[in-house]
């Protein structure tokens, strides 16, 4: 194997981790959007009607970004947003870690009784942001190098 | 240019129809829709009609930083104190008594009300719907 199917396998993993993690992430959401909305009031940043269309929408957009992260037709668009998500879901934790708020995130449904590692789910954004902006890159660079021999 | 917004056009039409799913299936409630009460809660609106006691089950530093005039701190932390005030207040002018924390998910409303109707038997105690933010 040359370095360049490597490269290629190691960016097709990464891209199927970053779009599982959202996808795993948006259907528990989508399952029981009452309890997301309590997820995202918890973080007390919000009033009452918009958690619950935060909860309504976010799920969804969660699911079409994950899965679009595999589609080429709107995969560097899908990137983007997961990479821009992944940043503000990293400032509302540290504003929650702040704040002192025990909370559970949310992240992945309801996770009922826990309380979240703030410093670990931070980690965990930084490494998947970093992961999915390679990915973006990668697809740019593709995309450049097709229309210039397409030329 | 015109690629991206293809993309972006594709991305808000595909969230669209899945949000449109939830609501017509009913997974979802719709957002617009006004909640029904559990046993034992009041709207602020509601609240701010009579003339009650307001009960902040937030913690020290929250009620310091910032609460609803005239309401008296009590959690678990300062549970026997506070209580005695409260009872001072309440035998003075019986009257509702409101307890709110931060969010409708925090939770310590609905327990410190549940203790509070275990403690003073014949008050009338709610727990606020949707908390309290400043």
């Amino acid at each position: 194997m040359n370095s360049l199917d490597l490269k290629a396998l190691v960016l097709l993993v990464v891209r199927l981790i970053v779009a599982a993690t959202f996808i795993m992430a948006a259907l528990p959401k989508i399952q029981d959007p009452i309890s997301f909305t309590a997820s995202v009031q918890g973080f007390q940043l919000v009033g009452s009607t918009m958690s619950k269309w935060t909860a309504l929408i976010l799920p969804w957009f969660e699911l079409v970004i994950g899965i679009g992260l595999l589609v080429p037709a709107i995969r560097r668009l899908s990137g983007t947003f997961i990479a821009a998500l992944l940043l503000v879901f990293i400032g509302l934790h540290a504003s929650a870690w702040a704040r002192g708020l025990e909370i559970s995130c949310g992240c992945f449904g309801t996770e009922a009784g826990t309380t979240t590692d703030y410093r670990l789910l931070i980690l965990r954004n930084l490494i998947l942001c970093a992961a999915t902006i390679w990915v973006v890159r990668r697809d740019c660079v593709r995309e450049i190098s097709f229309s210039s021999l397409a030329r | 240019m015109p690629a991206l917004l293809k993309e972006l056009c594709l991305i808000i039409a595909l969230t669209a129809a899945g949000v449109a799913y939830s609501l017509i299936s009913g997974q979802a409630p719709a957002p617009w829709t006004v909640a029904e009460l559990d046993a034992g809660e009041i709207r602020f609106e509601d609240a701010t009609t009579i003339d009650l006691i307001w009960v902040d089950a937030r913690p020290e530093s929250a009620y310091g930083e910032a609460h609803i005039e005239g309401a008296i701190s009590l959690n678990e932390d300062n549970w026997d104190d506070a209580l005695f005030n409260l009872m001072g207040l309440w035998l003075e002018t019986p009257r509702p008594i409101v307890v709110y924390c931060a969010s409708e998910s925090c939770g310590t409303s609905k327990r410190i009300a549940e203790r509070l109707r275990a403690d003073l038997a014949d008050a009338e105690i709610y727990s606020l719907f949707g908390g309290w933010q400043p």
